[in-house]
C-alpha cells in the first residue's frame, strides 16, 4: 500500500506562491524605494552583502542536497555531484 | 538689452591633447618639486590583487557515515571591473549509507554493488540495512566571469566539473544582472545546464527489477536545464532584500543505482528485493525570498524562506536564519543559525512493497531522501580578524559547527510482524568547519 | 616659496567607518567640504592620508587666496605696475593659465575676476548697465599683463583669481603626494572635484552627483575606477529681468554671460585639473558645450 495521503495545504501554498510573487513583481516596480548613495553604510558592510560567506553557504547546500530533495533557490538548482 | 554674439569655435580636438601636456607640465613640476618630501611607496606583491576564501569541513552521520571537505576559492577584481572567481572542492566519504531495504526480523544478505563475493554484507536482525564499504573520492573545480556590459548591466559566466569513481559532471552557467533606480533594484536572469555521466559500479540496474538477477545494463546519463529570475531591492538604509523564482528539469537516469526497496509479505518477511524505480523526468519550481537587515553596529540578521515543488509529488518549505553578534569593535562575531524543513513525500515513495499489491504508477523508491520528514539545523560560529597577509589589511579566521537532525514524519501501515522495529531511523550528523580568509 | 610641510591641518581630523572596508576623513578646505576615502580597515593609514591631503589642501587654499591678505594673490595684487618675481609653484600655475587662455581662444581667462565689481549674482533683477562694464572691459584680458617666467607685471586696477583651478590642482597634489605613500585604493574628493587611484576590491566608487533641479532624477551615479572627475555647474547664481535669466558664467571677452550655458557639466579626466578645466570650458561654450566635450572625447554627462 503506497502512501497517498495528500496535503490539504497544497492549495494554501499554492497561494503563498502566488502571493510572494506578486510581491516581488510590485517591489521591483517601486521606483520610490530605496537610498541616496550617500547612506550605503550600513549596506556596504560585510555582513549585509547577499552572498556573505559563500563558502559556508556552498558546503551546507553540498550537505543538504546530498540529504534533502530540495536544493537551490538562492542560486542554481543543480547539484553536479553524485551524491543523490 | 543686446546680448554680445557666442563664443568662438575654439581649435578643436587638437585642444584637448594640449590641455593634457599643459596639465602634465603643471603637476609634473608641481610633483617633482614635492618630491623629497614624498616617502617609498607600499610594496603592492602579486597576492594583494587576489583574495582567497578557505575552509576544511568535517561531517559525522549518525556515527556511520564520515566526510571531510576542504574548499579554496580565489577571486580577483580588475582595474575595469571584470572579475574572475576560481574554486575548486575535494571531498572524501567513507562509511555505511542506507541501501533501501527495510529493517527485519531476520538477518539479510545483500551482494555489493561490485558483484564481488568479499564485499557482500550482511545486516543483523532489526539494524538498519546498510552498506559498510561505502567510500568516494571527489574533486571539483569551478570557474566563473563577470564582465560589466554597461554602466548597469553585468554578465556572468561560470562552469564547473566533478569527477568521483562513478560520476562525473559538467555544469554550465550565464547570467544578466541589471541595476536601475539608481542601483536600488537589480533585476537577473540565469540560464544553466547540467550533463551527468553516471557509471555505478558493476552498470546501472534496470529499475524495478529483481535485485537477485542483477541485471545490470552500461552506463546512463542525465540532463538538466534551469532557469532563475530574481529581485534584489534596497528597501531602506539598513534593510536588503531578494526575492528569486527558478525551474529546473532533469531528464534521464533520474535513479539511484545502488538503492533497493523490500518485498514484505503479509507477515512482515522480507522475501525479496527489487532496484528502485524512478520516473525519466523532474521538473521544479521553487521561489526563495531572503532578507537582510543591519539592526545596529552590533546586530545583524539574515532571515530566508523557500518553497519548492515538484512533479514528483514533493513540496518542501526551508526557513533560515542566521544572527550575526559583532563583538570588539567588529573584529569578532558570533553567529548562531537556526534552520527548519519540511518535505512531503514523492508519490511514489515507498519504504517497502507488499508481495501481494504493485505501485500504481510503476514507479517506487524506498530512498529516505523522498520520503516525508522535517529536519532542524543548530548552528553556531564564531569569527575573528586577523592582521594581514604582506600588504593586505587583514584576514579572518572562522569556525562553526552544525548540528543537523532529521525526523520521519509519515509512517506508513505496517504488517504486524514488523511492530517493534524501528523502521524510521531518521538522521543525526554533525559538521564542524574552520576556515581562513584572506 | 616651497612646499612647507611643516603645518598642522586647521582642524583636529577624524577617521571614520564608513563601510566594511572603507574609512574616511573630513575637512574644510577652499570653502568647501572635503574628503579623503581609502579602501582599508587601517586606521592609522587613514588619518595619515587625511591629514597629508588636509594640509596639502590648505595650504595652497591659504597660499592662493584672494580673500587673504597674506596670499600670494594679495601679494601680487600689492605689487600692481612692478614687475616681480613668483615663486615656482606660482610660475607654473600662471604658465598653464597662459596655455589654457591660448586653447580657448581667451574664453578662459584668470584675470576675469574684476567683472565681480559689476555683477552681483544674488537672484535680483540688478543687472548692471552696459557703460559700468564697458569700463570694465579695459581692465580684463590675460594678454594684457606681462608674464614671462617667472617674472610678471600686472597691470594697475587688474587682479589674478586662482580660483577658477586651484581647487583642482589641489586635488591633484593631494593625490600625488597620497599615491607615492600608499598603494591601497584611495579616493580624494574636495567640493565634487575627485580623483581616485583604483577601485576598491568589490567595485568601483560609486560618486554621486548632484543634478542642480529637483528632477525626478536629482542625483546621478557614476562609477569610477579611476581618474578624476571635476564638475562646473550654474546652479542657484543668477539674476533675473523682464524674463531674461543671466546665469553667473561670465564671457571674459564680452564681460557678459554666456547665453545658454549649461546648467551642470561634469567631466572625466585622468587628472583633475584637465577635468576642471575641460567642464569649465564646455561651460563657458554656450550651447556649444556639448558639441565641445564631444569634440574633445571626454567622458561628460551634462545637463541643460
Amino acid at each position: 500500500m503506497t502512501p497517498t495521503k495528500r496535503n490539504e495545504i497544497l492549495t494554501l501554498k499554492s497561494l503563498g506562491f502566488l502571493l510572494l510573487l506578486f510581491g516581488a513583481a510590485t517591489m521591483g516596480g517601486c521606483a520610490s524605494l530605496g537610498v541616496q548613495p550617500w547612506q550605503r553604510d550600513v549596506l556596504a558592510r560585510e555582513d549585509m552583502r547577499l552572498d556573505a560567506d559563500p563558502l559556508d553557504a556552498a558546503i551546507d547546500d553540498h550537505l543538504y542536497f546530498s540529504k534533502e530533495a530540495s536544493s537551490g533557490g538562492r542560486s542554481f538548482a543543480g547539484g553536479g555531484c553524485g551524491c543523490n | 538689452m543686446q546680448l554680445k554674439p557666442g563664443a568662438r569655435r575654439p581649435k578643436a580636438a587638437n585642444a584637448r591633447r594640449q590641455l593634457m601636456a599643459a596639465s602634465c607640465a603643471l603637476l609634473g613640476a608641481a610633483g617633482a618639486r614635492g618630491q623629497q618630501s614624498g616617502t617609498a611607496p607600499a610594496d603592492s606583491g602579486l597576492l594583494e590583487d587576489w583574495s582567497v576564501d578557505s575552509a576544511l569541513a568535517y561531517y559525522h552521520e549518525n556515527g556511520r557515515i564520515r566526510a571531510i571537505e576542504p574548499v579554496v576559492d580565489v577571486s580577483k577584481v580588475f582595474a575595469d571591473g571584470q572579475a574572475l572567481n576560481l574554486n575548486a572542492t575535494f571531498d572524501s566519504l567513507s562509511g555505511s549509507s542506507p541501501n533501501g531495504a527495510l529493517t527485519s526480523h531476520t538477518a539479510q544478505t545483500f551482494s555489493s554493488p561490485s558483484g564481488k563475493a568479499s564485499h557482500s554484507y550482511i545486516t543483523a536482525p532489526g539494524q538498519l540495512p546498510v552498506d559498510p564499504h561505502y567510500q568516494d573520492e571527489r574533486i571539483a573545480v569551478g570557474a566563473n566571469w563577470t564582465l560589466p556590459v554597461t554602466r548597469v548591466d553585468q554578465l556572468s559566466v561560470g562552469a564547473k566539473l566533478s569527477d568521483e569513481h562513478d560520476f562525473f559532471s559538467v555544469t554550465v552557467n550565464a547570467s544578466i544582472a541589471h541595476d536601475f533606480n539608481e542601483k536600488n533594484t537589480t533585476l537577473s536572469f540565469g540560464i544553466s545546464n547540467e550533463y551527468d555521466s553516471l557509471s555505478p559500479i558493476g552498470g546501472a540496474p534496470v529499475p524495478g527489477s529483481d535485485y537477485a538477477l542483477l541485471e545490470k545494463t552500461g552506463g546512463k546519463t542525465k540532463d538538466g536545464v534551469g532557469a532563475l529570475l530574481g529581485v534584489t531591492q534596497v528597501m531602506t538604509r539598513i534593510w536588503l532584500t531578494e526575492f528569486n523564482i527558478s525551474v529546473d528539469r532533469f531528464k534521464g537516469y533520474l535513479n539511484d543505482p545502488y538503492k533497493i526497496t523490500s518485498i514484505i509479505d503479509s507477515a512482515g518477511n522480507t522475501t525479496g528485493y527489487e532496484f528502485e524505480s524512478r520516473p525519466d523526468q523532474r521538473t521544479r519550481k521553487s521561489a526563495y525570498w531572503e532578507n537582510r537587515v543591519g539592526w545596529s553596529e552590533q546586530f545583524s540578521t539574515a532571515l530566508s524562506l523557500r518553497y519548492m515543488s515538484d512533479d514528483w509529488g514533493i513540496r518542501s518549505d526551508t526557513a533560515q536564519l542566521h544572527v550575526r553578534w559583532s563583538l570588539s569593535d567588529r573584529h569578532r562575531y558570533i553567529e548562531p543559525t537556526l534552520r527548519w524543513y519540511r518535505q512531503t513525500a514523492a508519490d511514489f515513495y515507498t519504504p517497502f512493497i507488499l508481495s501481494t499489491q504493485q505501485p500504481a504508477t510503476g514507479y517506487e523508491s524506498a530512498d529516505s531522501r523522498l520520503g516525508a520528514f522535517h529536519a532542524l539545523t543548530y548552528g553556531l560560529k564564531y569569527a575573528q580578524k586577523l592582521p594581514g597577509l604582506g600588504s593586505r589589511p587583514e584576514s579572518e579566521f572562522s569556525v562553526r559547527a552544525e548540528y543537523y537532525q532529521q525526523t520521519f514524519d509519515e509512517r506508513m501501515a505496517v504488517p504486524a510482524g514488523l511492530s517493534g522495529l524501528d523502521l524510521y531511523p531518521g538522521l543525526k550528523a554533525v559538521l564542524v568547519q574552520v576556515g581562513w580568509r584572506f | 616659496m616651497a612646499a612647507s610641510a611643516g603645518n598642522a591641518p586647521d582642524e583636529a581630523l577624524e577617521v571614520e567607518a564608513r563601510g566594511e572596508h572603507l574609512l574616511a576623513v573630513r575637512f574644510t578646505a577652499m570653502a568647501s567640504p572635503c574628503e579623503v576615502l581609502l579602501s582599508s580597515t587601517d586606521r592609522s593609514a587613514a588619518l595619515a592620508m587625511g591629514t597629508l591631503a588636509a594640509r596639502e589642501a590648505q595650504r595652497i587654499e591659504k597660499k592662493f587666496s584672494r580673500y587673504r591678505d597674506d596670499s600670494v594673490t594679495a601679494w601680487i595684487h600689492e605689487n600692481r605696475g612692478a614687475r616681480i618675481e613668483v615663486d615656482e609653484e606660482t610660475a607654473s600655475l600662471i604658465d598653464f593659465a597662459s596655455r589654457c587662455f591660448e586653447l580657448s581662444d581667451g574664453l578662459f581667462d584668470i584675470t576675469s575676476g574684476v567683472l565681480r565689481r559689476a555683477w552681483k549674482f544674488d537672484g535680483s533683477d540688478r543687472v548692471p548697465e552696459p557703460d559700468s562694464i564697458r569700463s570694465l572691459l579695459p581692465l580684463l584680458g590675460f594678454d594684457k599683463l606681462e608674464w614671462r617666467s617667472p617674472h610678471l607685471m600686472l597691470p594697475s586696477g587688474m587682479e589674478l583669481d586662482f580660483g577658477g583651478i586651484g581647487k583642482e590642482y589641489a586635488v591633484d597634489r593631494a593625490y600625488d603626494l597620497l599615491a607615492s605613500a600608499r598603494a591601497a585604493p584611495f579616493l580624494i574628493n574636495f567640493g565634487g572635484d575627485l580623483r581616485a587611484n583604483r577601485p576598491p576590491p568589490h567595485g568601483p566608487w560609486q560618486v554621486g552627483i548632484e543634478r542642480p533641479d529637483a528632477d525626478r532624477e536629482a542625483t546621478m551615479i557614476l562609477d569610477l575606477e579611476h581618474g578624476a572627475l571635476a564638475t562646473s555647474g550654474d546652479s542657484r547664481r543668477y539674476l533675473l529681468k523682464d524674463g531674461v535669466r543671466y546665469g553667473h558664467i561670465l564671457d571674459p571677452r564680452t564681460g557678459w554671460p554666456v547665453p545658454d550655458a549649461p546648467r551642470s557639466v561634469t567631466v572625466a579626466a585622468s587628472s583633475c585639473t584637465e577635468a576642471g578645466l575641460l567642464s569649465t570650458l564646455a561651460l563657458l561654450q554656450g550651447a556649444r558645450g556639448r558639441e565641445f566635450l564631444e569634440e574633445q572625447g571626454v567622458r561628460f554627462w551634462l545637463l541643460s
